[in-house]
Parts: structure tokens; C-alpha cells; sequence
């Protein structure tokens, strides 16, 4: 292991993270909104539309993530919707990681029990006052644990983005690999890096979990 | 139809997709049987590394996994060809949650169960055989099954080192032909290969749906059974599929 090539190829290897980062970041928020919303849809007692967001849920969920990322970044400018290696990325990602967490919040959404719909009718709360004050405290709260799994797995996944060419953390590195065959060094200090990413995220799950959980904390 | 002219190279690729799901399914589920032994031992002594072997290999992204196999292997003296480079990182990768599945379903049984197969006389192995493991199925099979389709899905990774498996002839026919044509092709071609991949995964959790509803049998006739509140308990924990 030479520690000096490793130290002299940082600065690189942490531009890349920063990349990984950011699309993570913009996928995650990005992906978080769409599953609330998507989760809405699809216990919304609309037929149709629960159709709609379950078979994308299905299909995403069935097919692989690699070739959804082909698919948005070759297929889709044929039928004339050019985007960026950024945003096709941040796009893939984004699809990709709504899908599991309109599940996760499905579930959440079920784990708020029909005695609480019956509480909040007594107090004659409206029906967007029962469901932003009431149910999505509630639902989120159930489902974090769950959505916690999908924003780790979508930090690790920005990693299959490198087959696009964009330039995150294992693109840098397999890249550096190509010109100067160190991948010992290369692959040991990638895996470090996302593994020390995994566990600063989910710690901060677990964290967050307590956090929230205080209200029940006492019983 | 471009995708009819080029049917036997796109089978080809399936065929491909079809043999390297099977051996990482098989080589998955062997390195998962082997890690959740090591993760249910009572010493603390010998489960701890398990549990940081399987740890580890679940949070590396599985995509550096498969270059890192591919790269790195050759400079220890062991030159894997693609396709079983491919294999043998995705099937550690399915082993160590295969491994957490398993020994979630092997918790689920109470130990009770354990002690009661111990006094008539069943001795480990068949106490496991025949007493537990068929009341943990119930908790192993959904995400286990699950887990059978990620892997199908992995295996579209060997592209990326050049196994000629149904992502890759999909990438080689969109070059070829907007070399020789003008115009890609990729939309359709990647589309047709998106619902391929999605058939082959239905296909998987309908098996899979047999399955369960065979070893759920016992427990039909008895709602209020114990198990069932078991089964939603340990449902609820949520393991981690969404690598792939």
C-alpha cells in the first residue's frame, strides 16, 4: 500500500465525493417529495391514479437500475429530451429512489390506525388539518426507518453513475486506475470513503429516530 | 424491426443473463447459509467478525464491489474472466443479505421451539432441519425471494466489465447500428430491454408467491395463531434490498 500516492491523489478523490454529494443530495430531496407525494396519490381512493403510482413503483422496482440509467441517458434525447450527465443522473437516481420511498411511506401512511381518523373528526379538524397536522407526523415517523435504508442506498448507488461518465467519487477513481494502475490504493481508499459515508448517514438515521421518537419516549 | 432482425444475438444475451443469475443465485445463497451460521453462533467471539463481514459487504456500493473484483483480484495472482468476477462479487454481496434475512427468520422462531425439538431427541442439525427452519420459512421467503430478484438485477453490472450478458448486447447492437445507420436506436432498444428484465423479476416473485403460500399453509387454518403476529413483527424491521 503507498500511502504518499494515496495522500497526492486525495484532493481528486474528494472532489469526487463532493460530487457524489451533491447528486445524492439534490436525488434525495428530490426523491423524498416525490414519495410523499406519490404515497398521497396512491392511497388516495382514486382508482386510476393508485394504478398509476403502483405499476411505477412495480416496474421500478422490477427492472434494473444500471439500465434505467441507460435508458434516460441514450434513449430519452432520441424522442428529443436532451439532458446533461448531471441531471440525467440526478434524474435516474431520483426515479429510482421515489419508487422505494412511496413504499416506505405507504406503509407509514397504513401504520396510522382508524381510531385517529375518528379522534380528529370528534375535535372537528378539517380534513388538511387532520392530514398535515395529524397523519404525516405520524406516517413519517413510521416510516423512517425504512426511508433512512433508501437514502443510504441512494449514496451508494450514485456510484453506478460512473457509467455515464459522471465524474463522482468511482469514476475518479477507476479513471486514475486507467492511467496509472494503482487499484489497491484507488479501491481501498473509495470503499473507506463510502463506508465512512454509510455510517456518518446512519448514525444520523439512528439519531434522528430517537429524536423523534421522544413524545413516546417516557411510556 | 431492428429488434426482431437482431433476435439471436439479443437471445444470446439473455441466455447469458439467464446462466449468470443462476450461478450468483446458487453461489449467493451457499455464501448466505455460510455467513448466517457464523451470525447465529451463541459465542459473541466468533458472530462479532460475521457481523462485520456482513456489514461491510453490504455497504459497499455494489458497483464498486464488481470493479473492485474485476481490478484488484489479478494483483493478488487470481485472474477471473468477467463473467465469474462478476459472479463471485454479487454473490458475496447477495450471501451477506441473504445471511441477514436468514438469521431474522431463525430469531422469529421462539426458543421454545429449539429446547422442545432438543428434549425429543432431535439433535442440532435435524432440530434445525425439521423443526425450525420450516416455521422460520414464513419470515424467510418474502424478502429472500425479493432479495433472488435483486440479484437477477445485479447481474446487469457484468456490462460494466464486459460480460456479454443482455445489457451489454443491448449496448453493442445501439452501437453497431448507429455506426451503420445513423439515428440510435437506444430508446427502444433499452426499452424493450427495461420490460425483458421486468418479466424475468415478475416471473421470480410469482415463483416465489407459490412458494409462501405452501409454507404458510400450517398457519391458515388458525388466524389468531401466534405466529402471525410474529411474522408482522419481524416484518416491520426493514432489510436493506435497495442496492441493487
Amino acid at each position: 500500500m503507498d500511502w504518499v500516492y494515496i495522500y497526492k491523489a486525495l484532493p481528486d478523490l474528494m472532489n469526487g465525493l463532493g460530487m457524489t454529494l451533491l447528486i445524492s443530495g439534490v436525488a434525495i430531496c428530490l426523491s423524498l417529495l416525490l414519495g410523499v407525494i406519490g404515497a398521497a396519490l396512491r392511497t388516495s381512493g382514486i382508482r386510476p391514479l393508485e394504478m398509476l403510482v403502483t405499476g411505477y413503483v412495480e416496474f421500478i422496482r422490477g427492472t434494473p437500475y444500471l439500465v434505467q440509467i441507460f435508458f434516460i441517458f441514450y434513449g430519452l434525447p432520441s424522442i428529443g429530451l436532451k439532458l446533461s450527465i448531471f441531471w440525467s443522473g440526478a434524474l435516474a437516481l431520483t426515479i429510482w429512489a421515489s419508487a422505494f420511498h412511496i413504499e416506505s411511506f405507504r406503509a407509514g401512511l397504513a401504520a396510522v390506525g382508524q381510531g385517529i381518523r375518528d379522534a380528529s373528526a370528534s375535535l372537528s379538524l378539517k380534513r388538511w388539518q387532520h392530514a398535515w397536522f395529524i397523519v404525516l407526523p405520524l406516517a413519517l415517523r413510521a416510516a423512517l426507518p425504512s426511508a433512512m435504508n433508501t437514502i443510504v442506498a441512494t449514496v451508494k448507488n450514485s456510484s453506478y453513475l460512473q457509467a455515464i461518465g459522471l465524474v463522482e467519487l468511482t469514476f475518479v477513481a477507476v479513471d486514475r486506475i486507467a492511467y496509472e494502475f494503482r487499484t489497491v490504493e484507488m479501491f481501498a481508499s473509495i470503499c473507506v470513503i463510502y463506508l465512512f459515508c454509510v455510517f456518518i448517514l446512519s448514525g444520523l438515521g439512528h439519531w434522528l429516530e430517537h429524536r423523534l421518537n421522544r413524545p413516546f419516549a417516557g411510556r | 424491426m431492428l429488434l426482431l432482425e437482431y433476435k439471436t444475438f439479443l437471445l444470446e444475451g439473455l441466455y447469458q443473463t439467464l446462466l449468470l443469475s443462476l450461478v450468483v443465485a446458487f453461489g449467493g445463497s451457499l455464501v448466505a447459509i455460510f455467513l448466517s451460521f457464523g451470525l447465529t453462533q451463541q459465542s459473541k467471539v466468533v458472530s462479532r467478525p460475521f457481523y462485520l463481514v456482513v456489514e461491510v459487504l453490504r455497504d459497499i456500493p455494489l458497483m464498486v464491489a464488481v470493479l473492485l473484483t474485476y481490478f484488484v483480484l489479478p494483483n493478488i495472482g487470481l485472474s477471473l474472466d468477467p463473467f465469474w468476477s462478476t459472479s463471485l462479487s454479487i454473490s458475496l454481496w447477495g450471501g451477506a443479505n441473504g445471511a441477514q434475512i436468514i438469521r431474522a427468520g431463525l430469531m422469529s422462531v421462539p426458543s421454545a421451539q429449539r429446547e422442545t425439538a432438543a428434549a425429543f431427541g432431535l439433535r442440532s442439525w435435524k432440530g434445525l432441519v425439521f423443526v425450525i427452519l420450516p416455521q422460520a420459512m414464513p419470515v424467510i421467503l418474502p424478502p429472500y425471494v425479493s432479495l433472488l430478484t435483486s440479484l437477477v438485477q445485479a447481474t446487469s453490472l457484468g456490462a460494466v466489465v464486459g460480460v456479454h450478458e443482455l445489457l451489454r448486447s443491448a449496448q453493442v447492437l445501439i452501437e453497431q447500428t448507429t455506426i451503420s445507420r445513423g439515428g440510435s436506436p437506444a430508446f427502444v432498444v433499452y426499452g424493450f430491454i427495461l420490460v425483458i428484465y421486468f418479466v424475468l423479476c415478475w416471473l421470480i416473485s410469482r415463483a416465489g408467491r407459490v412458494l409462501e403460500s405452501h409454507f404458510a399453509r400450517p398457519y391458515a387454518r388458525q388466524p389468531h395463531a401466534t405466529r402471525k403476529s410474529d411474522v408482522t413483527v419481524i416484518a416491520a424491521k426493514p432489510i436493506d434490498l435497495t442496492n441493487a
